[in-house]
């Protein structure tokens, strides 16, 4: 490998290694691109914040995946601890409604005991990854049978229905509406409009965006310039020379393993508040999408690398694609497709030009 | 010197037990059920169980050539919806252009089987030729198979399939009447209703079709060449290749072969249920047929498998739903159980002292 290196850096074939590096950015910008030429509306203001909005759950989901698989790990169950999430926190919620407190105090408390209840499945993973030696891939499968095989029975395998209707404000509602000619309204729709001006009105940030945002920018921080990132890239390197270097590693993997799941439940609580119902089926196809995520984003499966901004990017792809098909008006089952297709063409590329990518921090 | 002569007499039952656990651990499903529930020990009820294994006991067969390889397949219970669709829709089609049933049967399971040699060839492709990671590789192909079954059936189950395949899906092999005794194949004929009700479907075919499969996969994986290749390259893939095997070839046809298991599983499920039907993203037949696998005694390091191991996992996994079903406990305690087997099987298997490398 490192004489390859080499001879590419002799031959300074500057293009092909910028191009390798940030083929993920270029595809996302094609794809925009073709949605734009052949869509209808999509690069309408509407539209762009409905992609931000579609990669929330992907990118939550993949915000947990990256901090495995920077460790060399994998986490098949955050797919069903999502749904096990959704399911929580409904439950709860109605628990809370017919205990007789008002959506103010039930919505907030729900959502804090789904966090806290989603951390277990991260915990048991943690334990079982590091201190049990289970491998990753057997341990967190497991938990994707145990997650939804709970979730299944807690929700009686229905949705769960019934929740407050105001927490579906919270997760549907912009914090600004522009309606031309008239002052802008904060968080709540303006009242009395006619028909037309309803029409031309213009809502921007979606609430739920700005929220898990944040949630995702602390954790960038922590992984770019904390020692807690630092050693998680550590970890992933060489278990080995952590261990040397006196890092705590079953305890730091622990810790890995519970942000991941708590990233799961957090995602679970956002579809709460967007859908306002809680189902166990609700992430199934989610873990494909967050591996997926990763892996465009730069990481690579054997650990050490990986970033959030790269997740992102790749949250944005799979999520631009969906709502590109959705535009397009193309059966929405064909993004499996295209999503494994696109997961195989990330690893090719990783593998061919392992020297172009120039995998690194 | 006593204390050590019985502290190795000690691990010597421990890696007896450790290494066979999954036998006890069956019997003594079988046992507990068996008393513990009055409609559990019965011969249709077994019958059951072996009816419902087939399907799982395909992929995990399929599934334990490629872990003994080091590999994983997770695109099986994908493939098998795939291949389901696609045949049930020529069974379809062929039915309504009024061709004779057995034509419709025949081809629709040739095109299945045919099918299903796409994704293996591709999973093969990507990890022998091109290095791909199998998870990833297979992941993949779980994206893209599960999407063209969706595309090929528009998200509904296939129907109107010519409706002989689910006689022939649904005989079995020998009807054992009270007081009667045996006719072979076909059901005795003129019988009356109550008779009929306590006729007893013994073997059903779909479990002897894929009980040959396996045996003679079995046979294959130890006693042949292609089986021995098989544990080589999961024992050491360098020494495998100085040793002169063929690596890349090796395990390309080991994905499609494991591909042609989910293939096979498909056609039957067709020909079982009388539809053609996608597999839903909760099925998680990829997780049942791994960690089949796994409590059947194999590493996902590689090297260690067997398909009778598999089927006894198949097995503990097939009796504990049915088990639980019978005592009213939710469907979907299963999904857990076999969390919990499938984790506490790598436990064991890491706490079992001086585990043995081969094991064929």
């Amino acid at each position: 490998m490192p004489e390859a290196a080499v001879s590419l850096n002799r031959k300074g074939s500057g293009a092909l290694r910028w191009l390798g590096r940030n083929w993920a950015v270029l595809f996302l910008l094609l794809e925009l691109a073709g949605f734009g030429l052949f869509g209808k509306n999509f690069f309408s203001p509407e539209n762009l914040q409905n992609i931000l909005l579609a990669c929330l759950p992907v990118l939550l989901l993949g915000m947990g995946e990256t901090f495995v698989i920077i460790t060399g790990g994998i986490d098949l169950s955050v797919g069903f601890v999502m749904g096990f999430g959704t399911v929580i926190c409904a439950k709860f919620m109605l628990m809370l409604q017919t205990a007789g407190l008002p959506p103010g105090g039930s919505i907030p408390l729900a959502a804090v005991i789904c966090l806290a209840i989603g951390l277990i499945p991260g915990l048991i993973n943690g334990t079982l990854v590091a201190r049990l030696k289970v491998p990753p891939f057997l341990a967190t499968f497991g938990m994707y049978g145990i997650a939804y095989g709970a979730s299944e029975i807690i929700s009686k395998s229905t949705p769960i229905m019934g929740l407050p209707p105001i927490a579906g404000v919270i997760g549907n509602e912009y914090f600004f509406y522009v309606v031309p000619g008239k002052p802008f309204s904060f968080l709540l729709k303006p009242e009395n409009l006619t028909a037309g001006e309803m029409r031309g009105m213009i809502s921007v940030l979606p609430i739920l965006v700005v929220i898990f945002f944040v949630f995702v920018g602390i954790f960038a921080f922590v992984l770019r310039r904390t020692r807690f990132g630092q050693h998680t890239y550590a970890i992933g390197g060489s278990v080995d020379a952590a261990l040397r270097s006196g890092i705590n590693v079953p305890a730091h993997l622990t810790w890995i393993y519970m942000i991941s799941s708590f990233f799961a439940s957090l995602s679970g609580m956002m579809y709460v508040l967007k859908y306002v119902s809680g189902r166990a089926d609700a992430g199934s196809a989610r873990m494909l999408d967050s591996v997926v995520a990763v892996v465009i984003g730069g990481a690579s499966l054997y650990g050490g690398t990986g970033s959030v901004k790269g997740t992102i990017i790749g949250a944005l792809i799979i999520a631009t694609m969906e709502t590109g098909m959705v535009n397009l008006l193309i059966p929405s089952h064909n993004r499996y497709i295209a999503i494994g297709a696109i997961l195989v063409l990330a690893v090719l590329i990783d593998q061919f030009f392992p020297e172009l990518v120039g995998r690194g921090q | 010197m006593q204390r050590s002569r019985n502290r190795a007499g000690a691990a010597k039952v421990l890696t007896f037990l450790g290494e066979r656990w999954a036998v006890f651990f069956l019997l003594l499903l079988l046992i507990a059920f068996s008393l513990a529930e009055r409609n559990f020990f019965a011969l249709k009820n077994f019958s059951n169980i072996l009816y419902y294994s087939t399907t799982y006991a395909l992929l995990a067969a399929g599934e334990t050539f490629v872990i003994i390889t080091g590999g994983i397949d997770l695109s099986l219970g994908f493939v098998m919806g795939f291949v389901g669709v696609s045949s049930a829709m020529v069974m379809r089609d062929m039915y309504a252009a009024g061709r004779p049933e057995a034509a419709c049967l025949i081809a629709g399971a040739a095109v299945g089987l045919a099918l299903g040699v796409i994704p293996g060839l591709i999973n093969g492709l990507l990890v022998a030729r091109l290095r791909v990671p199998p998870f990833i590789a297979t992941l993949g192909t779980y994206g893209v198979a599960n999407g063209m079954a969706l595309f090929l059936s528009n998200g509904f189950p296939i129907t109107f399939l010519p409706p002989r395949a689910q006689k022939i899906g649904n005989s079995f092999l020998a009807y054992f009447l009270p007081g009667k005794g045996f006719t072979f194949f076909n059901r005795p004929e003129g019988l009356q209703s109550k008779e009929l009700r306590s006729l007893i479907g013994i073997v059903p075919g779909t479990v002897l079709v894929a009980a040959v499969v396996l045996l003679v996969f079995a046979f294959i994986l130890n006693r042949t060449r292609f089986g021995q290749h098989t544990y080589a390259i999961g024992g050491s893939k360098d020494a495998a290749i100085r040793a002169g095997i063929n690596v890349p070839s090796h395990l390309l046809r080991i994905y499609i072969l494991s591909s042609m298991f989910a293939a096979v599983a498909g056609v039957l499920y067709v020909f079982r249920s009388g539809v053609g039907n996608f597999t839903t993203m909760s099925a998680s037949y990829e997780l049942f047929a791994v960690a089949a696998v796994v409590i059947g005694g194999a590493s996902l390091m590689g090297g260690k498998g067997r398909i009778g191991g598999t089927v006894i996992g198949i097995l503990i996994l097939m009796t504990l739903e049915n088990g639980l079903n019978i005592a009213g406990i939710p469907t979907f305690s299963r999904y857990i159980a076999t969390g919990v087997i499938l984790i506490a099987a790598v436990v064991i298997d890491q706490l079992t002292p001086e585990r043995k490398a081969g094991g064929a």
